[in-house]
């Protein structure tokens, strides 16, 4: 009997902010359209240089420099739907982003994993993908699923490995971020057919999306543009997000960094507008700032975790759902430092109407899996779920017949409406664990023992044996293709 | 020689959020009224019977329940300053109260101290005290001093050796929480008037304010609304907390529980303004949860709405508000819940604007020191405080030129902008500060390395000689009497 996958609960605010105002967007997106029209974006595709060419924009194939005109960007950007749905494998798991709320991913593609049972730091795995996408699925918090670590113990094919452990494991939407290169993205897409099971549905309710990382400044990946024509080709949704580095890749100033950012984000939805209008894209904005002495990208200081939630208003700006950052901790172990940057840049973003983010689990600036990292981010998450909703002021609520009732110096312990409300009250599983020998329990050693009990119980529905077969036989094919299977 | 005055960093929020809806913010009012009017708060002082007496409140003397009708409570708080001063020892920390400014404190008043010397845990005592505020004296991030810890070894006049030890050490203003009772707060207000310099300046310019806790469900305390009366007629500024349980002191729904505690605050804050018309209040009401399990008091549950409605509901009133951050329940200092707790606080805090806000530095809920611990408290704090600040967009900071003069595939780093803006745009805390492998150090490390520093390095303006014998010769009068 499979494990049931409680429903998503996705953070839905009751309140909303502008970080920046209707004229500072303006500005912003005016250095946007200035820089595509003047400087322009490096993109080593011919594939991709011809498609703007065909459409209309000055390409110039020696230097590989595309640029746009304002009038071409807004003209394909307006064929960009504002909203669609990111199905899933189970289709009470589909995320509806016209629906409003912000539904959170893991983090990924993180390459080392503290090992579940030996705690030893190690390269990470393809089983670890499975295992992760287990307990992902079963935190509600986790609206889809990155594949949070590298399946590296397949070189070569690892992306496709990833999918299909992420598949085989959790009933939720994936989103790959690293599919790259044409033989990658059709494998991919085929492996996605195979889940939706017809084309209607992977139109409609399409389980896979991709996130392509553009390659700071004002330059487009080659592998990463081919695999998202194929995927906007099949119906599948394509996101690009920049990590421009403020002071190395990116200006030194917060506004510039933007500003260069957006340029290669907007530059490629435009090119998938020119080549597939219509298609469901994204939007996404992952600057860091760089460290002064070492040249990091630091992905949680300061003032630098401002650019997240600006990111969220430059997607709405463009009239595409965003990707925010959120959670991504650069400290080195689950702890202060990842509690401290974690809830910041989730309240921020889920305030500024962020449709979707990633992500939570990682530490070490998204490249370490410590298995509790996962459930100690999901208690965070809950914590914002909360803090953002409304306070309920009904005659209930309020209470005023009990507390007459009470009166001062009274005790509310003993009354119905204390026993038909406290339970309603929601504590924190981690924090409130009574130990044994006095006082509590350590909540990163509770949050061990969650996931423990969830990679030893938790086993959601199974893909079904076909599907199970067909996804095999295309890793199989891929492996030959591509490369040798180890 | 002592050193230079850092200027304060108050958390001044580019943008708002209204959390509570105007209709929200009318019914907890008109709930606050029912339970004034109808259910009544107990005042077991004879002498605050009376005013409230002779004011049109229906005072039971036998049960000492005082009921207030609407309109009294109204015709009471037209008098109640809506802003007003907190003095400090030196005018550049005197903190005006107004919109759109947060001022924060430390936390107190713990009664362990994990000592920074054994690392071992013992009973708080004065010298914490002066410690503490021989810090947070350098922390532009905290704008007045809680006695963080009880000055244990003083006895019945530890509340005194507390702001004895506190101006001694910062210049800033005290706020003290534990002075209860009408002689004692005599002995404290004569420390104030020696510290102002005169009653006048004691007035315009008070160093000292007071917070009382009320007593949940519905109660004032005797000692602490008594001494309340004598601080409020000598202007000196007193708050009312309310700390409401929901489950055991309070009703199960928070709604519940914040009219109930509001009704508290309110009872005093009308007590106060006839006992000395204009005074000089403020609100205040930091809400906890039953463990269902062991009946244990849980500050931070998973679900802590209402925490800044609170502020909300003062300003509703006319009155500012003394908003709560920070708290954790966990025992110790610097593990991941020390964060995971507070580290929206004073995000959500600025976005409501309370005036004064409480407090850093203490863990165990409120009960147990860690001297790093006010610094990485503070490291949320400074986190809120960008967060709350707009992106600056200008020609400069949009740095087209640069994008323009880099190019795609180029580096920034070699640019001008780059040099002349690089030192300002990585605001680093105790965060990313690398060891001598390269590796990010244990921020908890960093902490203690500041509060260190910080001790050796920083020498807090020292209190006038004259003044010095002066609380001195109050605090043996004090002890001789009653302790």
């Amino acid at each position: 009997m499979p494990s049931e996958t409680p429903l998503l609960e996705p953070i839905r605010p009751r309140h909303s902010y502008h970080l920046i105002d209707e004229g500072q967007i303006q500005t912003l997106s005016n250095g946007t359209l200035e820089i595509l029209a003047e400087t322009g974006v490096h993109c080593p595709s011919e594939k991709c240089l011809q498609i703007y060419a065909d459409h209309g924009a000055q390409v110039d194939f020696n230097s590989q420099i595309v640029r746009l005109t304002p009038d071409l960007v807004h003209t394909y950007l307006k064929n960009a739907p504002r909203y669609y749905t990111m199905g899933a494998r189970s289709q009470a798991h589909d995320l509806h982003l016209e629906q409003g709320g912000l539904y959170c991913a893991t983090d990924g593609c993180g390459v080392e994993t503290i090992d579940f049972a030996s705690r030893e730091r190690r390269a990470s795995c393809k089983a670890d993908v499975g295992i992760m996408a287990r307990v992902s699925d079963a935190l509600p918090s986790i609206g889809f699923y990155w594949p949070i670590v590298s399946a590296a113990d397949h070189p070569s094919t690892a992306p496709l490995h990833e999918l299909e452990a992420s598949f085989n494991n959790t009933v939720k939407h994936i989103q790959s971020e690293t599919v790259m290169g044409e033989p990658l993205g059709r494998y991919a897409a085929e492996m996605a057919r195979v889940i939706a099971g017809d084309e209607e549905t992977l139109r409609s309710r399409p389980p896979l999306s991709l996130l392509v990382c553009c390659i700071a400044p004002l330059g487009q990946d080659k592998e990463g543009m081919e695999s998202a024509l194929l995927f906007a080709e099949a119906g599948l949704p394509v996101g690009f997000m920049s990590m421009a580095n403020l002071g190395s890749t990116g200006p030194a100033t917060l506004a510039g960094t933007v500003v260069a950012g957006d340029v290669e984000i907007v530059s490629a939805l435009v090119l998938i507008q020119m080549a597939y209008p219509g298609a469901p894209v994204f939007h996404s904005f992952m600057p860091g700032i760089m460290h002064p002495r070492t040249g990091a990208y630091l992905g949680t200081s300061l003032e630098g975790s401002l650019l997240y939630p600006i990111g969220v208003e430059m997607a709405h700006h463009w009239g595409v759902p965003t990707l925010a950052g959120v959670f991504g901790t650069d400290g080195q172990v689950p702890g202060w430092q990842s509690a401290a940057e974690a809830a910041a840049s989730l309240m921020l973003c889920a305030l500024a109407g962020a449709e979707t983010g990633s992500g939570l689990g990682l530490v070490e600036s998204c490249t370490l899996l410590y298995p509790e990292a996962v459930v100690l981010d999901n208690d965070v998450y809950q914590r914002v779920r909360r803090e953002v909703e409304s306070l309920d002021t009904s005659k209930e609520a309020l209470a005023l017949d009990v507390i007459k009732e009470v009166g001062p110096r009274g005790l509310f312990l003993k009354h119905r409406h204390t026993r038909d409300h406290l339970r309603e009250r929601t504590f924190s599983g981690l924090t409130t664990q009574p130990n044994p020998a006095g006082g509590k329990m350590d909540p990163v050693e509770v949050a061990r023992g969650v996931v423990d009990a969830l990679i030893a119980n938790h086993y959601p529905q199974p893909l079904e044996n076909s599907k199970q077969t067909e996804l095999t036989r295309i890793l199989e094919t891929a492996d030959r293709e591509i490369g040798a299977a180890p | 020689m002592s050193s230079q005055h850092p200027p304060l960093e108050p958390l001044r929020p580019t943008y708002r959020l209204q959390y509570l809806t105007d209709k929200q913010l009318q019914q907890l009012q008109q709930a606050t009224l029912d339970i004034l009017e109808n259910v009544g708060v107990r005042f077991p002082s004879e002498e605050a019977m009376e005013v409230l007496d002779g004011h049109g409140a229906k005072v039971d003397k036998s049960t000492e329940i005082v009921k207030f009708p609407p309109e009294m409570v109204f015709k009471a708080l037209k008098s109640m300053p809506r802003y007003f001063k907190l003095g400090a020892r030196v005018p550049e920390y005197d903190l005006q109260l107004q919109d759109g400014t947060s001022y924060f404190t430390t936390d107190g008043c713990g009664v362990q101290v994990i000592d920074p010397e054994t690392g071992q845990e013992r009973a708080s005592r004065k010298s914490d005290v002066a410690m503490m505020a021989h810090i947070i004296d350098a922390l532009p991030a905290v704008a007045f001093y809680w006695p963080m810890v009880s000055a244990q070894d003083y006895g019945r006049t530890a509340i005194l050796h507390e702001i004895d030890a506190s101006w001694n050490n910062t210049v800033k203003h005290v706020q003290s929480e534990t002075i209860m009772g009408k002689r004692e707060c005599e002995f404290a207000l004569e420390m104030a008037t020696v510290i102002a310099g005169s009653k006048e300046a004691l007035q315009a310019r008070p160093p000292l304010s007071l917070v009382v806790c009320t007593i949940a469900p519905l109660v004032q305390d005797q000692p602490g609304i008594e001494g309340a009366m004598v601080m409020a007629a000598a202007g000196i500024p007193v708050g009312f907390l309310a700390m409401p349980t929901l489950g055991t002191t309070a009703p199960a729904t928070q709604a519940g529980a914040l009219a109930m505690g509001d009704a508290e605050v309110i009872s005093a804050c009308v007590l106060m303004q006839l006992v000395a018309p204009g005074a000089p209040v403020f609100h205040s009401l930091m809400q906890a949860w039953a463990d269902p399990r062991t009946g244990g008091y849980i500050s931070y549950p998973r679900d802590a709405r209402g925490r800044y409605g609170v502020v909300e509901m003062a300003h509703h009133w006319g009155m500012p508000s003394l908003g709560a951050c920070y708290g954790t329940d966990s025992l110790e200092a610097g593990t991941w819940q020390s964060a995971a707790e507070p580290a929206l606080d004073p995000f959500l805090a600025g976005l409501t604007s309370p005036e004064i806000v409480t407090g850093m530095g203490l863990a165990r809920t409120y009960t147990r020191l860690y001297p790093e611990q006010i610094i990485m408290d503070e490291d949320l704090y400074q986190r809120a405080r960008a967060y709350l600040q707009r992106l600056e967009v200008n020609d400069e900071t949009l740095a087209l030129e640069a994008v323009k003069a880099v190019g795609p595939g180029g580096h920034f780093l070699t640019q001008k902008h780059t040099r002349k803006h690089m030192r300002t745009s990585l605001v680093r805390g105790i965060t990313h500060e690398l060891d001598e492998n390269n590796k990010f150090r244990e921020p908890r490390e960093v902490a203690r390395e500041r509060v260190r520093w910080i001790l050796e390095n920083h020498q807090p303006e020292p209190l006038e000689q004259a003044k010095q014998n002066e609380l001195t010769r109050i605090l043996a009068a004090a002890d001789k009497e009653l302790g």
